[in-house]
């Protein structure tokens, strides 16, 4: 009985996606069809490719409310780089470095400078997108290769192009976190920073290495973005980070550190994708869904820690 | 009527049965200890008295009269209150506000009044004569620190119950007899004492009653004086213990480790050289704050040391940082589990590779059987009592959080180890255990320091035992040698 209970609230949030993508099925005829559905696969590649990268840094104990700039920052370069002629995996690549190079800042700055990394990415957040602003003055990139809007719009064997990568990055963070030394550090830092300092774990590049990660995925998450756009805004991703750091929270990350899971974010950021697509099928105002997103963060985030004093 | 009856109390986390036929009665006026393995129920059992934990099922009686406590406040309003093994202090406060937490005097606005807190604290602290000041930030104390706050909290407003739960288990022998001091003043008001302990020494000074949990059910209760320890103790292990644990002395080897005249600053060290050779324990006594934990932070590279040198097998090494230490080969099993020995919220398994992740590594990628199967091994060897090496280790009872620090530290193969208070919490079936491992090590070619407030245990396990007092070495005793030799060494003559 007990142990039911205990796995049951477990698998809370899967069973909340399940419920709520059955009950959007029951509540508009437009939800299951294979338009939406791609829809709304295309539309959480971006955040759950973000959140993805959000999830070994807050394993790590750390947290980069940065991302929504990186993300403006490597789609605006990547396709500037597109704009000067460079072939588009190049500029693809581009994109990502510049989203690894703006992660490996920011752990440098934690490590080096040891203040706290709320701190440290409050700040970045406003120089990565002021550095957005100060490349493109202000102006959107236009020209850009047609062949560029494969990566976010394109289909492979019928399925969006964007959730095979989705997939494939999502396995590639797994292992990194499960079955890698990497990961494991990862875990340990988060968990008791002390004792992995103690236990000879090489705390501070660990930690300059996960933000670098996360940084890159939010790269690949600009790329996608300015893709599905067609242009390179130096204001995409405003906002974003909450997004983000929702999806990881919902899926049974701690902001305290050494909790969290690749399978969890994922749910979690489907969950805030269904919300956002079904507010839109049933005509729920704008305003209103920010309303319904940020009461779930905060029912997400009770339940799980009801779960957990409980267990104590 | 007996102040406290508990019957047949179970408790369930998960999987794992932490009690099952948990009966107590506890009368005002007595000491009653509570005795057991690690992992036997006992700190469960007395959270439930306390309100932190809720049973499953079973009767709680207070006064005659059943109760449910929800919380440790309710349970302080009926006048039960707990000194925990491991401390629930907040880190950031001072120890006058740690003492008076959720307790404190308003004035008029609400207002804390800290000059009234503080004084307050000031006053009980001098009562009892604890080296601490109420203006201390908590989070800079040693264990033993805490563990004084902690008692410090539990007595300061009228209870009729106070659990102890391993009080001395971090203290030497002079603040173990102000606790005694404690413990027999509240007896003499008619407070009723439950004291849990490991400490085989203390039982007779301190104890009125006794009742003995195994696998979380009573399973002895009665006067003290009618049973002898070793029958005591076989209730509690359900098994013949060699009480004093005896070892073969090797001769030792070349030095593996030299201090030379090294001085902290910092941390008060003056001018501190000793040598650790191949094959021996060198056991290291002397009272809190002496500056023996400060002692293995320098070398461990935690401290950084302002003169002086440290040599590794004969050669000068420089060790700046932990990183730097475990690499050349020390390994420092610390005194504090739960800050700096353990992730709590991670798997046993987990905690055992953290030290030396390499080795369960192939081009970075992790061999998880492996890691299983030889945590494990290594928990078998140490009767660590757990589900299985995937168990959070926060969720282990106190004694077998140490063994998993312990056992952090064979798994990294080191050459030369710090122990600090290594037993600090373990049973006394498990702690033969890990003095056999330890001379397993010495025979392995390993040079170990043994840091111990614990006297008989350092006396029958180390070659030869160094004394530190107010950060220096003031001497070195063979084996052999006294606890009054021992004790003349670490306290201080006041020139009169
Ligand atoms: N939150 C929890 N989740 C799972 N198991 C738990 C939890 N708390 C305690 N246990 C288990 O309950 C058992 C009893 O633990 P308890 O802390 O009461 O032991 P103890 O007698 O105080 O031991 P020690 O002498 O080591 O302090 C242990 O096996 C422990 O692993
Ligand atoms: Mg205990």
């Amino acid at each position: 009985m007990k142990i039911n209970k205990a796995m049951l609230q477990r698998l809370l949030p899967f069973l909340s996606l399940i419920i709520l993508f059955v009950a959007l099925s029951i509540a508009s005829p437009y939800f299951l069809t294979a338009n939406n559905l791609t829809s709304v696969a295309r539309q959480t590649a971006v955040f759950n490719t973000m959140a993805l990268g959000m999830t070994i840094v807050i394993i790590s104990g750390g947290i980069d409310l940065s991302v929504g700039s990186i993300l403006g920052l490597s789609g605006l370069i990547g396709t500037m780089a597109l704009e000067r002629g460079f072939p588009i995996a190049v500029g693809v690549l581009i994109g990502i470095a510049v989203g690894m190079l703006c992660g490996f800042l920011n752990g440098l700055l934690v490590t080096r400078l040891r203040i706290p990394p709320f701190v440290v990415t409050l700040g970045t957040l406003g120089i990565y997108r002021g550095a957005s602003l100060i490349f493109s003055n202000g102006l959107p990139v236009h020209k850009i290769p047609a062949g560029f809007s494969f990566l976010g719009e394109g289909s492979l064997l019928g399925i969006p192009f964007v959730a095979w990568m989705l997939v494939i990055c999502a396995v590639i963070v797994h292992v990194v976190l499960e079955h890698t030394r990497l990961g494991r550090y990862a875990f340990a830092i988060g968990s008791n920073k002390i004792a992995s300092v103690y236990a000879g774990i090489p705390v501070d590049f660990h930690i300059t290495a996960v933000y670098a990660i996360g940084g890159a995925l939010t790269g690949l998450a600009g790329m996608i973005e300015a893709s599905r756009l067609m242009t390179g805004q130096p204001t995409a991703g405003q906002g974003y980070e909450l997004q983000a750091i929702a999806a990881v929270v919902i899926g049974g990350g701690s902001l305290n550190g050494g909790e969290g899971s690749v399978i969890g974010t994922l749910i979690g950021a489907f969950i805030m994708g269904l919300l956002s697509n079904g507010a839109d099928l049933l005509n729920i105002s704008n305003y209103w869904q920010q309303v319904i997103i940020g009461s779930v963060i905060i029912l997400a985030v009770t339940l799980d820690e009801v779960r957990k004093r409980r267990a104590v | 009527m007996p102040l406290l009856e508990l019957q047949d109390i179970e408790k369930r986390f998960g999987g794992v049965t932490a009690l099952r036929g948990g009966n107590l009665t506890v009368n005002a006026g007595e000491v009653h200890l509570l005795l057991g393995e690690n992992g036997a129920g006992k700190s469960t059992l007395m959270k439930i008295v306390a309100g932190i934990v809720r049973r499953d099922a079973g009767k709680m009686l207070w006064n005659g009269s059943e109760v449910f406590l929800g919380s440790p406040s309710e349970a302080a309003a009926i006048g039960i209150a707990m000194v925990n093994q491991e401390s629930l202090l907040a880190p950031h406060m001072t120890v006058a506000e740690n003492i008076f937490l959720g307790r404190e005097e308003r004035n008029s606005f609400g207002w804390v009044n800290r000059r009234a807190i503080t004084e307050k604290a000031r006053h009980l602290i001098e009562q009892y004569g604890f080296p601490l000041q109420a203006e201390w930030r908590v989070d800079r104390l040693s264990p033993a620190g805490r563990q004084m706050v902690e008692i410090c909290r539990a007595i300061q407003h009228g209870s009729s119950l106070l659990i102890f739960d391993e009080p001395t288990s971090s203290l030497s022998d002079s603040e173990t007899r102000q606790v005694f001091r404690i413990v027999r003043d509240l007896k003499a008001r008619n407070m009723g004492i439950i004291y849990i302990t490991h400490r085989m020494d203390e039982l007779r000074v301190i104890g009125d009653r006794v009742t003995v949990l195994r696998d979380g059910g009573a399973v002895h209760t009665g006067n003290l004086a009618d049973i002898p320890t070793d029958q005591l103790i076989r209730h509690m292990v359900g098994r013949e213990v060699a009480q004093i644990y005896q070892r073969d002395h090797l001769t030792p080897g070349a030095p593996l480790l030299e201090v030379r005249n090294v001085s902290v600053e910092a941390s008060r060290l003056k001018n501190i050289s000793l040598t650790l050779r191949q094959g021996e324990i060198t056991g290291m006594a002397g009272l809190i704050g002496a500056g023996r934990t400060e002692l293995c932070r320098a070398i461990f590279g935690v401290d950084p040391v302002d003169s002086g040198e440290i040599l590794i097998e004969g050669k000068p090494a420089r060790l700046t940082s932990p990183r730097d230490a475990v690499q050349s080969g020390i390994a420092l099993v610390t005194e504090d589990r739960q800050i700096s020995g353990l992730a709590l919220r991670l798997p046993i398994g987990y905690n055992v590779t953290m030290a030396n992740v390499e080795r369960i590594s192939n081009f970075g990628f992790l061999d998880l059987k492996s890691e299983t199967a030889r945590s494990a091994e290594l928990g078998g060897k140490m009767r660590l009592k757990a589900a299985s090496p995937a168990q959070l280790a926060g969720t282990l009872s106190g004694g077998n959080q140490q063994k998993v620090v312990i056992a952090k530290w064979l798994f990294r193969e080191s050459r030369i180890f710090l122990f600090d208070e290594p037993t600090r919490g373990i049973d006394i079936g498990a702690k033969a255990e890990v003095f056999e491992l330890m001379s397993e090590l010495a025979r392995a070619g390993a040079a170990i320091l043994m840091v111990s407030s614990e006297l008989p245990e350092l006396m029958h396990v180390a070659d030869r035992i160094l004394v530190m007092r107010q950060g220096r070495l003031s001497g070195e005793l063979p084996r052999g040698c006294t606890q009054e030799q021992i004790m003349k060494l670490a306290v201080m003559e006041t020139a009169a």
